[in-house]
């Protein structure tokens, strides 16, 4: 790598900001009392850290602390980098020495041994711990591109996410972080839904799409036992835009789908991936799979949501050492099914503007889901057309990794999101298509920032406009 | 701090471009957060109607409405939202009426 001067570091100094953990222990919230949301209490934090950081060290993870070589490969496939490539502090590799330094110190032989040869390095106080968050959650997306991309197999994805595991063990987390877990613990979905408004929501959209296709026919089915699929949502799509509910509704419909949203488990969503908490992971995860079980479906449909997709798809099954027996897809494939098999028809003239494709990091780098959407987007698209680089190759949405809910890194992220804007506007598209919801909003954020030419659109919604209803002339 | 400068008004505003402190919240603060937040010109009776039920939610609740809730109380159809607020019922309406950034993945 090119030696280059050192510019100011982009490490964002937020201070730890504990006025929700306050609340949350003055409300006496149950989750808080069992202790597994846990608070931030001030005094030996160092000597907890490094405890848990003796304690969980896996043997994966102990490669990816060991093996890097410095080789430098991982900076130029890191956005942060790329737009700040006078800063070193940006590169993948000092992010990850930040925590290797301090295993090397505690852990590691060599460390203890001649801690100057190796540059380990110990925390002092948890102003250290904060400085840590600061970059774990502040400057890394956890899109793991650099991963990918490294020689040694060094996993600085698994590394980020294993630190901010420690960190939110000391509830020392960004405000949002902590936010939306109380939630998830507390009401089991990221938005503190309740249940009379999910299912208000539901049947609110199932008139709509009776009153769109002219049909009483259509349901939306809540905890009807038997079905062949469950389908598990984002609770953003209940609070905030239930278009998405009726797009699948409507197609589900016309495909005579046997489908069904359960009452309770819902949430496709999982915060335990972003705060790297992995019984929050399995709690969550383990609603949607026992609801699955409880109601005898087939299949778990999880709709168009990135870490959604891993967390239910990937990693739940793991964190919630639940036997995986059911097949769990995303709704793209779902809907690649309909369209391979004739239960849809469409006519890509109806989705006539130019439409580019953005890969979610976690479902293309980290989930393996890659030609599905593309299938499905060539059927419905008329002009269907490649962002570079793309599938695992393509640069985060900027938002990933938890940081649209993290608002005190929102500068930095728009500042490195350059490098999206520029990849978004040389497809000249109109419409740039995600199938993940926490993208739609990262992208609409670098959109409206870089003031581009574009909008965000799912798959879903694509598919939908495309739709040729039976019996209906030009409908 | 982070803030907005509009018409020769200062507003104090988090990295998202909400309301620093919600309790500051005024009519005028509203037309100029649609104007700097939403690229809009001028809030008609219609943005209005979705703003004030916001506004008197929040302040009851202290939580943000559902967007099913901002329908059935303006009566209008859920597309009309969006088009009233290009940046969608969070990122946009709430904003304007003053809230804090609602949590989650939006």
């Amino acid at each position: 790598m090119k030696r280059r001067k050192t510019g100011p570091s982009g490490v964002v100094e937020a201070p730890l900001d504990t006025r929700a953990q306050a609340r949350a222990k003055e409300e006496g919230l149950p989750s808080v009392k069992d202790g597994r949301l846990k608070t931030y209490e001030p005094g030996d934090n160092v000597a907890k850290f490094l405890d848990l950081l003796d304690r969980r060290v896996s043997r994966s993870l102990a490669v990816s602390l060991t093996a890097c070589v410095h080789c430098g490969l991982c900076a130029e496939s890191c956005h942060y980098f790329l737009a700040r490539p006078d800063d070193p502090t940006m590169t993948p590799v000092w992010k990850a020495d930040q925590i290797r330094q301090i295993f090397k110190r505690h852990v590691d032989w060599t460390g203890r041994l001649a801690p100057w040869w190796v540059k380990a390095r110990t925390l002092r106080d948890d102003e250290d711990l904060n400085r840590l968050k600061n970059i774990v959650f502040g400057s890394c997306s956890a899109c793991r591109r650099c991963t990918y991309n490294c020689p040694m197999g060094v996993d600085t994805g698994l590394l980020v996410r294993f630190t901010r595991g420690l960190l939110t063990e000391l509830g020392i987390v960004p405000e949002g972080v902590f936010n939306v877990s109380r939630d998830q613990w507390e009401t089991g979905n990221q938005m503190a839904v309740t249940e009379t408004d999910y299912l208000e929501t539901l049947e609110w959209m199932r008139d709509d799409v009776r009153t769109e296709l002219g049909d009483d026919t259509v349901d939306i089915p809540v905890d009807k036992p038997g079905c062949d699929i469950l389908y598990t949502i984002n609770p953003r799509e209940i609070k905030f835009d239930p278009r998405s509910i009726a797009h699948a509704a409507k197609i589900f419909h016309l495909a005579r789908e046997s489908w069904t949203m359960p009452k309770w488990g819902w949430d496709q969503t999982n915060f335990g991936l972003f705060s790297g908490d992995d019984k929050l992971g399995a709690f969550v995860a383990r609603n949607v799979y026992e609801a699955a079980e409880r109601l005898g479906v087939k299949r778990i449909v999880i709709s168009e949501c990135g870490h959604g997709y891993r967390s239910t798809r990937w990693e739940g099954y793991t964190w919630a050492g639940h036997e995986q027996k059911l097949p769990t897809e995303s709704v793209v494939v779902t809907l690649k099914r309909y369209l391979e098999a004739g239960r849809i028809a469409v006519d890509p003239a109806r989705n006539a503007e130019p439409v580019t494709f953005h890969d979610s990091c976690n479902i293309a780098r980290s989930g393996d889901l890659v030609e599905e959407p593309r299938e499905v987007l060539r059927r419905v698209c008329a002009d269907f057309r490649e962002m570079f680089p793309n599938r695992r190759e393509n640069f985060c949405c900027t938002g990933g990794g938890g940081l649209l809910s993290m608002a005190e890194y929102r500068p930095l992220r728009l500042e490195v999101a350059k490098i999206k804007a520029d990849q978004l506007r040389a497809t000249g598209a109109k419409l740039v298509c995600t199938m993940c919801h926490n993208c739609v909003d990262g992208l609409a954020d670098v959109i409206k920032h870089y003031k581009l030419p574009l909008r965000v659109v799912q798959v879903l919604e694509l598919v939908s406009n495309a739709l040729v209803i039976p019996g209906r002339s030009g409908s | 701090m982070p803030h907005i400068e509009i018409e020769g008004r200062r507003i104090e505003v988090n990295e998202e471009g909400f309301l620093a402190n919600p309790e500051e919240w005024t009519e005028e603060t509203a037309r100029l957060l649609a104007k700097a937040e939403e690229g809009l010109e001028e809030l008609t009776a219609e943005h209005w109607a979705v703003v004030t039920f916001i506004r008197e939610y929040y302040l009851d609740k202290k939580l943000a409405p559902m967007v099913r809730k901002m329908c059935q109380a303006t009566g209008f159809p859920l597309m009309k939202i969006y088009d009233l607020f290009p940046s969608g019922p969070a990122k946009g309406a709430c904003k304007v009426a003053g809230l804090p950034k609602p949590d989650g993945c939006v």
